[in-house]
């Protein structure tokens, strides 16, 4: 991993451990932060800016304030560890590097709400997460970072791991809480927002593992020092998840706005000796593909909204002049398909109609007029579902199907051919 | 209240209540398949996207919480473009199974396509291959094809009947409905399902490939099973005297009342429709000297006025007897009242209703009749018939519903009513020792006649005739009227107007229903 | 009711449970462990994790059916799962499978006959900067080359 700037990624050999952890500062900010008034940390986490890292990109201390703290139940706190984006995988090295890092961010996000119980919930492929979660766990218990009374406070806090297994749509909130309360995971329909009605119908904070692990540097540095990283309204650094046709993928964290053209050939090697830039997806899958003449777009929220796509998880995907875009909507519309909960009937029924016209197309069976049909049927779907995760489906595609039209020509041809020569 | 506009109405609603729900109350239908009134919105179809001014995206009228000055538009293009769209999806998964299923004519989803699609399919995909017949209760098939995940099935048993049996399973296109192994849903309101289900997933074995739904008259009822008075349908078909073995009512179904049975009923009163058409007693019959023949109403009246004059004039008014049952309207047991009680001695009224039995916690009574609180109001104190002592002062013997045959071995009632000189059954249905009556009498059912019952929590409902009494049964409460006139009494029972006005003056409880 | 699970299942279970505001909460966790003792998901699992945790046993089949990483078909003593999405494409994964294909003499879904393996393949494992990769039960295996396949199988027995 090389870093542009040491902020956010520490590559301290087992900092995992807890003496490694605290030598380096580290729960220090935790014991500051409760000496504030919870409302004070809030202020501070929502002056500073930071934006979910997750996907949504909803600001974190706005999401914060939506919680009623006084309705005399409990609060829970709930970090979203599900990292299925394609593309994705800052969070796997968050939690397996620098468990106590996100630790110190919860135990610092749930005084702040008034949780006393945190679930961090873990996709089921992350073993060795998780694991390291849960040995930093009891370190910290043991430590007394976690249980009654921390840092002689009133404040108490369990922190538990829950392990998926193996959904997507977990990663959409409140889906998450759906898995978390042990059924499926089918989204809920919103409103009520889990800041009201949440985990065991509790309010409940959700929250990126990366935007939590941000949490302490917030209050060890102050919010203005944490805005001055990235854009107005945009705070900080992020972590981008580089792979695809690049000659170093890996994990970059670079202060919110920095160019998406640097972080693929400054940052990441560029592409291999002898190929050509032909796409890039900003954001993980569900991210809108941009062209390769798209790349001078600053990397923060707005920007990339506006040129109708998004930095979601901020997964950067590099694609090259040797990957057919029918592939790629091959493997897009059977990821959406594969992925769907299957309540909602335009997800259900329009994600499996995409990948069987695409899996028709490549089989030779097809004709341009079945890319059409899939830019309608992806329509159809957009705006129409329970969740986002319809409407990722949808813009991904059409982005797809609408930049890359002139290549599914040939590319149709192509599989035609093929089928022809039977 | 709120004030809201749905399209060109102004309406008013309940504060909290959704736009859907506002609609409904108005009179105005948005098109929708997984919200049922009796759950909480699902928001899964996503056939009920309206358009909300200042909202930046279609809302579903299902959820939406009503807020006053709300604009909302249920027909604009971009309404009308998501709602085809949503049936397309719909469609795509769909099978064409409109020429053998059972929902044709009733089906939503062949109503909103008619209405709202109207579009060429354009899905050229293989379609998911299902399931089509799993048997999932005592009389319930589901067929996986035509489901459209509505869960409207498994929120039923999750919500109303708890035992939950239906699960959703796997996910995305895959995800379907079912039972766990071989489990079956076994419960008392299992008809339910196949009632709420939009389309033809569900259907009912009772009524599968027997006819087809737009040959059907409806006609509105009262259940008559138990005391809860559940508010029904029925489904039926007109049959010719010859046809006598086609099958005249196809189905019951539950009609909404808030009060009563909110939206359900239960499967005794949906399948327990045989009592209308079988073993029906048609004609007026005398049995004498081991011949029967038939006779007029005239005739077989004025004998039993005879019989009951003759008792009068020797000063036995206590030897006429008088079987009943709760299945009789509030009117007919008020005219018995009037007729009766004069002339006879209060012992000798017996009620032979069904043996109590368990009540379940949703709208089965332990009363299995409709009218004991009627009686009851009226009243009749409900003395189950005793055979010795009918044997001991019975010399004339009236016997109104089929309830003492229920109540006695053949043999025994038999051996009574040899000992009884004069015995007379007025009855709907007939059965094995009918024999042993001097006359047989026709009556008629609930459902063909008009009256009004009393429900277990004291709710009088009125109810009207659907068809014509078979053959040449008589309602109850006119053959009273009759056999009134007969007795020489001075009123003239001719209409239910005067019998209630009647009753309402002797009993404040019915004053109160009548007004 | 035991189910036929040793006491020492009953108690980890059981306390997995018991640190959940719900009992039925813990019900992914449960068949998680049940999972990897009986190496599948069937019947006797499903009825004990639904007395364990008071629900319906048809609402444990509706999550073992939901969720990709619970299997109600028996399978190998151990699972590969290879990533097909995106990035692993790019970098080979076609051939990486079609080299186990051809090795285990099984397709995408199979268990070998000697009940060793079962090959899947997935959707993106979160390891795409060591794309191709791919996991043995809980192990990633990243930048996989055909050259490699033999040693990774040769360490799962």
């Amino acid at each position: 991993m090389i870093r542009e700037r040491p902020e956010l990624l520490d590559l301290t050999e087992h900092l995992f451990e807890l003496d490694v952890y605290r030598s380096r500062g580290g729960y220090d900010t935790a014991r500051k932060a409760l000496g504030m008034s919870p409302d004070a940390v809030l202020a501070e986490v929502r002056d500073a800016d930071l934006k979910g890292r997750g996907g949504a990109g909803f600001p974190a201390g706005v999401k914060w304030g939506f919680i009623s703290r006084d309705d005399g139940g409990p609060v829970y706190l709930c970090v979203n560890a599900d990292e299925g984006e394609p593309g994705t995988f800052k969070d796997r090295w968050l939690m397996t590097h620098d468990p106590h890092l996100l630790l110190e961010g919860i135990i610092i996000t749930a005084y702040a709400v008034g949780a006393h119980d945190g679930f961090i919930y873990v996709r089921g492929e992350y073993e060795a997460a998780a694991l390291r979660l849960e040995r930093a766990i009891d370190e910290a218990r043991s430590a007394g970072f976690l249980g009654e009374g921390i840092f002689g406070t009133e404040f108490g806090l369990e922190v538990m791991v829950h392990r998926g297994a193996g959904a997507y749509i977990c990663g959409e909130e409140t889906a998450l809480l759906e898995s978390l309360e042990g059924k499926r995971g089918d989204p809920r329909l919103k409103p009520p927002f889990p800041a009201s009605v949440g985990l065991f119908r509790c309010p409940t904070v959700i929250n990126n593992v990366e935007t939590v692990s941000n949490v302490p540097r917030i209050l060890r540095d102050g919010a203005e020092a944490f805005r001055k990283l990235g854009r107005p309204g945009d705070g900080g650094t992020r972590l981008f998840s580089v792979s695809g046709a690049v000659v170093k993928p890996g994990l970059y964290e670079v202060p919110v706005g920095v160019p998406l053209k640097d972080l693929i050939f400054h940052l990441a090697g560029g592409l291999p000796p002898g190929r050509t830039l032909k796409a890039v997806i900003p954001g993980g899958l569900s991210a809108p593909v941009l062209l390769a003449e798209e790349i001078d777009l600053p990397l923060d929220c707005d920007s990339l909204f506006r040129a109708g796509s998004m930095i979601g998880s901020g997964a950067v995907i590099v694609i090259d002049d040797g990957m057919s875009m029918l592939d790629v909507l091959g493997i897009m519309t059977r990821f959406y398909a594969h992925e769907s909960c299957g309540q909602c009937t335009p997800c259900r029924v329009g994600t499996s109609w995409l990948h069987k016209t695409v899996v028709r197309l490549a089989s030779g069976n097809g004709n341009m007029e079945d890319i059409d049909e899939i830019a309608r049927v992806a329509s159809a779907i957009k705006g129409r579902t329970l969740c986002p995760l319809g409407d990722s489906a949808a813009l991904a595609v059409l982005a797809i199907v609408t930049k890359f039209r002139t290549e599914f020509g040939s590319r149709i041809e192509e599989c035609r051919a093929r089928n022809r020569s039977w | 209240m709120v004030k809201i506009r749905i399209d060109d109405r102004l309406l008013e609603a309940a504060e909290g209540s959704t736009v859907l729900k506002a609609a409904l109350a108005a009179g105005m239908d948005i098109p929708h398949f997984c919200f049922h009134p009796a759950f909480e919105p699902e928001g899964s179809c996503r056939m009920c996207l309206v358009e909300i001014e200042g909202a930046p995206k279609l809302e579903l009228a299902c959820s939406t919480r009503v807020k006053d000055g709300m604009n909302v538009l249920t027909s604009s293009p971009k309404v009308m473009e998501a709602r085809k769209e949503v049936l397309e999806f719909l469609l795509a998964e769909h099978p064409l199974d409109c020429p053998i299923c059972d929902k044709a004519g009733e089906c939503r989803l062949q109503d909103y396509y008619e209405r709202y699609g109207r579009f060429d399919a354009r899905f050229r995909e293989p379609k998911e291959k299902r399931d089509k017949i799993v048997p999932i209760g005592r009389r319930l098939l589901l067929d996986r094809e035509r489901c459209i995940l509505c869960t409207r099935c498994v929120r039923f048993l999750r919500e109303v009947t708890g035992a939950g049996e239906l699960g959703v399973f796997e996910r995305g296109a895959r995800t379907e409905i079912g039972l766990y192994e071989d489990g079956r849903i076994d419960n008392a309101y299992s008809g339910n399902l196949a009632e709420i289900c939009p389309v033809g997933a569900i259907t009912d074995t009772d009524f599968r490939f027997k006819t087809r739904t737009w040959f059907l008259e409806r006609g509105a009822s009262i259940c008559p099973h138990c005391g809860r008075g559940c508010n029904i349908d029925i489904d039926f078909r007109l049959t010719t005297e010859q046809a006598v073995a086609e099958r005249r009512i196809f189905r019951v179904r539950a009609r909404e009342n808030a009060a009563v049975n909110g939206h359900w009923i239960c499967d005794i009163g949906r399948y327990g429709h045989p009592y209308w058409t079988e073993n029906r007693s048609r004609f007026v019959l005398m049995n004498k000297d081991a011949k029967t023949t038939r006779l007029s109403w005239d005739k077989a009246l004025i004998i039993l006025s005879e019989k009951i004059k003759g008792l009068c004039l020797r000063g036995k008014g206590g030897r006429l007897g008088l079987v009943l049952d709760s299945f009789l309207s509030n009117e007919e047991l008020y005219l018995i009242g009037r007729i009766f009680r004069e002339a006879v001695d209060l012992g000798n009224f017996w009620f032979a209703d069904p043996k109590p039995q368990e009540a379940d916690r949703l709208l089965l009574t332990a009363e299995r009749s409709p009218n004991l609180r009627g009686a009851r109001e009226l009243g009749f104190e409900s003395r189950p018939p005793d055979l010795k002592e009918i044997v001991k002062r019975i010399e004339v013997l009236l016997v109104i519903g089929s309830g003492l045959r229920e109540a006695f071995a053949v043999g025994d009632v038999r051996k009574a009513l040899d000992r009884v000189p004069a015995k007379f059954l007025f009855a709907a249905h007939t059965g094995p020792g009918d024999d042993a009556y001097d006359f047989l009498l026709p009556a008629a059912l609930i459902a063909e006649k008009p009256g009004s019952l009393t429900n277990t929590l004291g709710l009088v409902q009125e109810f009207q005739p659907v068809w014509r009494p078979p053959g040449e049964a008589r309602p109850e409460w006119e053959v009273l009227g009759d056999l009134a006139r007969e007795l020489g009494s001075g009123e003239a029972w001719t209409d239910l107007t005067s019998i209630r006005e009647a009753m309402a003056r002797e009993y404040p409880f019915f004053k109160k229903s009548h007004e | 009711m035991s189910h036929g699970f040793a006491p020492a299942v009953l108690d980890e279970v059981s306390a997995i449970a018991d640190r959940y505001p719900r009992r039925e909460a813990a019900l992914l966790p449960v068949l998680r462990v049940l999972q990897k003792i009986s190496g599948v998901l069937g019947r006797a699992e499903e009825e004990l994790a639904a007395e364990l945790l008071g629900l319906e046993p048809v609402r444990v089949r509706e999550v073992v059916t939901f969720y990709s990483l619970f299997k109600q078909k028996p399978a190998g003593r151990h699972i590969i799962r290879v990533c097909i999405n995106l990035s692993c494409s790019m970098a080979g994964a076609e051939r990486s499978l079609a080299g186990l294909q051809t090795k285990l003499g099984i397709g995408p879904g199979e268990t070998t006959p000697d009940g060793r393996f079962t090959l899947l393949t997935v959707e993106c494992l979160g390891n795409c900067d060591q794309a191709p990769c791919l996991m043995v039960d809980d192990d990633d295996h990243g930048r996989v080359q055909e050259e490699q396949l033999d040693e990774i199988l040769g360490r799962y027995p």
